[in-house]
């Protein structure tokens, strides 16, 4: 399979007055089309910043970054923001939908963006998702009307609506109850098999380890190691990672 | 393109979004626009309107559209004066022919009136001279053996009663003050005058108790005063057709080729006419035309207080028999038993809002054509003394052919400020040289033996050597009374150039000091004047011209001082409304900082954001920028209908009547809608640098 992400020896610095943090240091990951994968590790490790350097959301201090055959390091703010609306969708752990518009226009957003579908496709496309992800009737509804996991689905169909080859998800159960959680992997789970979209997904929750195709480990900026769902399962939680180690 | 429209679609749907969610920072950054707005469409339409007017006031009363002088002059052209006693220092266009052909040459002038601008003072005679001047007529006529006899009783009763009028006013300043108060002379010249055996003394040398009278009594009526007339010197038939607004209201126009003065309407009722009646008039008029009341104006009752004591300027016109008359009317219409009319004139005065309007029809029905109401009347002669340029006192007797007024601002002081002379006595009474005049000169010069002396030798020729002039010269023939007694006649004949004619190539060819110039087009003022500036410079002559804004002095810049201070206000509005909608969209973009990465992080570019405010910022420009500017229209629309009283002169000279009726056009309204879009857009650049800055790593904003 083709490699949708190649990561390479990254480095992350963030200097906080006279402080540098070490966000992260020399990760190097590559993620195949159609992976389910889940970044993992304890608060601080830098799954976060390396979910943003792989979202071209931010940019590495060293090492480099390819999205499919996208070179970041070399493109310009522009061509990275263009790279972001038609390759990667992005779900948040706080939902992050624009309060001010109903749950219709939250999904067809990104579609505006693009300038490309005319209003009859985008309005296919964006009922479509709505019923794949269940919101239907909640179509013409505010965020502020929403539950937790209902916002989350709309999120995920925002994600989805432009058809991205890579979606990008921070701890997307974290603000949600464990039931709903599920529910929301579950979905995730099914467009990735479905839909062929690679995930990538960070997590701090062991649980939700189960439902990758592998589980990437973090601990203090660097990568521990990749091991399988089951193996990650069944070395339990983030408190039980071995000592961080460069791949 | 259709793309591009539903971007916007969705750009304008957050944007309203927004704007509606902090409904409350809408409304009063909203409020502060919708003032200034309002402020703009309502204050230019004032301010063009008032311009408008004024324009109309201004070019239709005096000023023409254009003023043409000498660009050589000391001061500027201010055809309306400058609040100046002395007239601006205008240097002389020595041939008015020579100017009028180079400006007519332009083809957007449609006429040229002559003009110079002067004043002076004019002694208006004291009542009491006026009467023993009549006296002393009738005893020269009864020396003549005329029988005047009635007439003499009736005449000597007049003086007889203003000389009791004097006595008891000397008597009331020595009770009010000390005896020391009244000059021993004067008190004994009253005290002579009013002796039982003063009128036989008269009957017995009537000529020598009139001098007595003349020299001792006269001088105590102090009614007599001085007129200051402001004048302007034209071609009186030119003069009324170009400013058509001019009517005549008494009397005549000047006729063609006549030496005379005509008085503008405004001064000869403000100036001319009795004191206590024009005070009368005033109070009636601002009861009538401006809604005022007695009880509550300060002005009215002060003139209420004048005129019940003052009232000594109308006892010294009476006669005995006016008196009695007086007496009875007064009594009667007062239901008064008192018998001095000097008290119930005063308790005539003392009017209320209750009677005022029956007081003044009684005034005028019963007391005034007793009166002389006016102290120059159409047809008499007035002398005019006046300063040359050159600072010696020159003066002309004109006749009084009658008053004029401008249609629509008969109750303005600046359009009635002006008096109209011919323009040929305003030569001579401003010292310019005519040939007339330079013969008389020339002729005096023989008759007197005139020489040039060298400065040098002027003390030695005048005073110690010498005589200058021949011995031959010296005999009589130096003062040939031939010579003498034909530069008398010519004395005389001057005394009676309010009688002379003049022809109109003397009108045409002299000199002058500025013209006004009426245009075709008036949109083409600014190349007009450029182009008589060079026909000038053409034809040899020095002209500037200026518009009748600038002609008009320091009231022609209150328009543009009114601009001024109105888009300073307005510059202040916006500056604070530029600074809150500032402030307010800062706030909500940092307020937004999360939804703002989150639109940079699934892909909107910077410009999105940008415009997303910009629109923002415009949405609430225009909306309340719209309805500030629909709201001004509509106050302008209603002030049109009602019309905005001109509450006194100047507001009457500025709205060219009584009323203002302001005009919108669209310019007042695209002008506030520009600055409202302008001012919301520049404030929303700050707000959309900052959200430009933004970063989508914001939108990941975690525990972590």
């Amino acid at each position: 399979m083709k490699n949708i992400v190649s990561v390479k020896q990254v480095h992350k610095n963030y200097t906080l007055g006279t402080f540098v943090v070490h966000a992260l240091r020399g990760v190097s990951l590559d993620v195949e089309e159609g992976e389910f994968l889940a970044i993992a590790g304890p608060s601080g490790s830098g799954k976060t910043t390396l979910l943003n350097l792989i979202g071209c959301v931010d940019t590495p201090t060293e090492g480099t970054v390819r999205i499919g055959d996208n070179a970041t390091e070399t493109m310009s703010e522009r061509d990275l923001t263009r790279l972001r609306l038609h390759t990667i969708g992005f779900i948040f752990q706080s939902f992050n939908l624009v309060s001010v518009l109903n749950v219709l226009q939250n999904i067809e957003l990104p579609l505006l963006l693009q300038r490309s579908a005319s209003a009859k496709e985008r309005r296919q496309r964006v009922e479509a998702l709505l019923d794949r992800v269940g919101i239907r009737e909640y179509a013409r509804h505010r965020p502020s009307e929403l539950s937790g996991g209902q916002r989350q689905r709309v999120a995920i169909a925002r994600a989805l609506v432009t058809r991205p080859q890579l979606v990008l998800a921070d701890e997307p159960t974290a603000n949600l109850d464990s039931v709903t959680g599920t529910n929301i992997l579950d979905l995730m789970k099914e467009l990735n098999r479905t839909e062929k979209t690679t995930f990538i997904f960070s997590t701090h929750d062991a649980r939700v380890w189960a439902y990758a195709s592998s589980v990437v480990r973090l601990a203090d900026g660097q990568l521990v190691d990749r091991v399988s769902a089951e193996e990650a399962v069944r070395v339990g939680g983030v408190g039980n990672l071995p000592s961080a180690r460069t791949t | 393109m259709r793309g591009y429209f539903d971007t916007l679609k969705v750009i304008v749907l957050i944007a309203f979004r927004n704007l509606f969610a902090s409904r409350l920072k809408t409304l009063i950054v909203g409020g502060i626009i919708f003032f200034g707005s309002m402020l703009v469409v309502v204050g230019t339409a004032l301010v063009d309107s008032v311009d408008a007017s004024m324009s109309r006031s201004i070019i239709g009363s005096v000023a023409g559209h254009i003023q043409v002088y000498n660009a050589k002059s000391v001061d500027e052209l201010a055809v309306m004066g400058n609040f100046q006693m002395e007239g601006a220092d205008l240097a002389q266009i020595d041939d008015f022919q020579a100017m009028r052909k180079a400006i007519l040459s332009v083809p957007n002038v449609k006429a040229v009136v002559p003009m110079g601008l002067s004043g002076a003072m004019v002694p208006a005679g004291n009542t009491v001279d006026v009467v023993l001047e009549k006296l002393r007529d009738i005893v020269r006529r009864q020396q003549a053996g005329e029988d005047v006899r009635l007439a003499l009783d009736s005449q000597k009763d007049h003086v007889r009663q203003i000389v009791e009028v004097l006595a008891a006013d000397i008597a009331n300043v020595g009770k009010l003050l000390t005896d020391k108060a009244v000059p021993a002379e004067e008190l004994a010249a009253v005290r002579r005058a009013t002796a039982p055996g003063f009128w036989k003394e008269f009957d017995a040398d009537p000529l020598a108790t009139l001098e007595f009278l003349e020299n001792s009594i006269a001088p105590i009526a102090t009614d007599a005063d001085m007129l200051f007339l402001r004048y302007v010197g034209t071609d009186p038939a030119a003069f009324a057709q170009s400013f058509d607004r001019m009517k005549i209201v008494d009397g005549a126009t000047i006729p063609p080729g006549k030496r005379g003065f005509l008085f503008s309407k405004w001064v000869y009722e403000t100036q001319v006419k009795l004191k206590t009646a024009h005070r009368l008039d005033d109070i009636h008029d601002a009861i009538l035309k401006r809604g005022k009341t007695i009880a509550t104006d300060p002005d009215l009752q002060r003139f209420i207080k004048q005129n019940s004591s003052e009232v000594k300027e109308l006892m010294l016109q009476l006669d005995g028999q006016q008196v009695a008359m007086f007496r009875a009317k007064l009594q009667k219409e007062l239901g008064s038993q008192e018998t001095d009319v000097s008290k119930l004139l005063a308790e005539f005065f003392r009017v209320d809002d209750g009677n005022i309007m029956h007081r003044y029809r009684f005034f005028y029905d019963e007391l005034a054509p007793a009166l002389t109401l006016y102290r120059v009347r159409v047809g008499d002669v007035i002398t005019i003394k006046a300063f040359t340029k050159s600072g010696y006192v020159q003066s002309v007797n004109l006749r009084v052919y009658g008053t004029f007024t401008f249609e629509g601002l008969e109750d303005s002081h600046m359009a009635g400020e002006l008096n109209i002379m011919d323009l040929v006595s305003f030569r001579e009474l401003y010292g310019f040289a005519t040939p007339e005049r330079d013969r008389e000169i020339q002729a005096l010069k023989v008759t007197a033996g005139f020489k040039d002396v060298d400065r040098d030798q002027a003390e030695a020729e005048l005073f110690g050597a010498a005589p200058i002039i021949a011995a031959a010269e010296t005999k009589p023939a130096a003062v040939d009374a031939e010579s003498v007694l034909r530069s008398i006649a010519g004395k005389s004949k001057r005394e009676k150039r309010e009688n002379q004619v003049y022809d109109q190539a003397q009108l045409g060819q002299g000199v002058v000091l500025n013209a006004a110039v009426m245009v075709k087009n008036p949109r083409l003022i600014p190349q007009t004047m450029r182009d008589i500036e060079a026909a000038g410079s053409k034809a040899g002559l020095t002209l500037k011209a200026i518009d009748w804004q600038k002609a008009s002095g320091l009231i022609g810049q209150f328009v543009t001082m009114i601009r001024a201070v109105l888009y300073i206000s307005v510059l202040i509005i916006f500056a604070v409304a530029l600074v809150i909608i500032n402030n307010a969209l800062v706030m909500a973009t940092l307020e937004r900082i999360a939804e703002i990465g989150t639109l940079r992080a699934v892909g909107a570019q910077r410009r999105f954001l940008l415009g997303m405010l910009l629109v923002e910022a415009l949405a609430v420009g225009g909306l309340f920028g719209g309805i500030g500017s629909a709201a001004g229209a509509g106050l302008v629309a209603i002030l049109r209908m009602v019309g905005i009283p001109a509450t006194n002169d100047i507001f009457y000279f500025f709205f060219s009547g009584p009323r203002l009726h302001p005009g919108l056009s669209v310019a007042n309204v695209a002008l506030a809608l520009a600055i409202v879009l302008l001012v919301s857009g520049a404030s929303s650049l700050y707000p959309g640098f900052l959200a430009m800055r933004v970063s989508p790593r914001q939108a990941m904003q975690s525990d972590e």
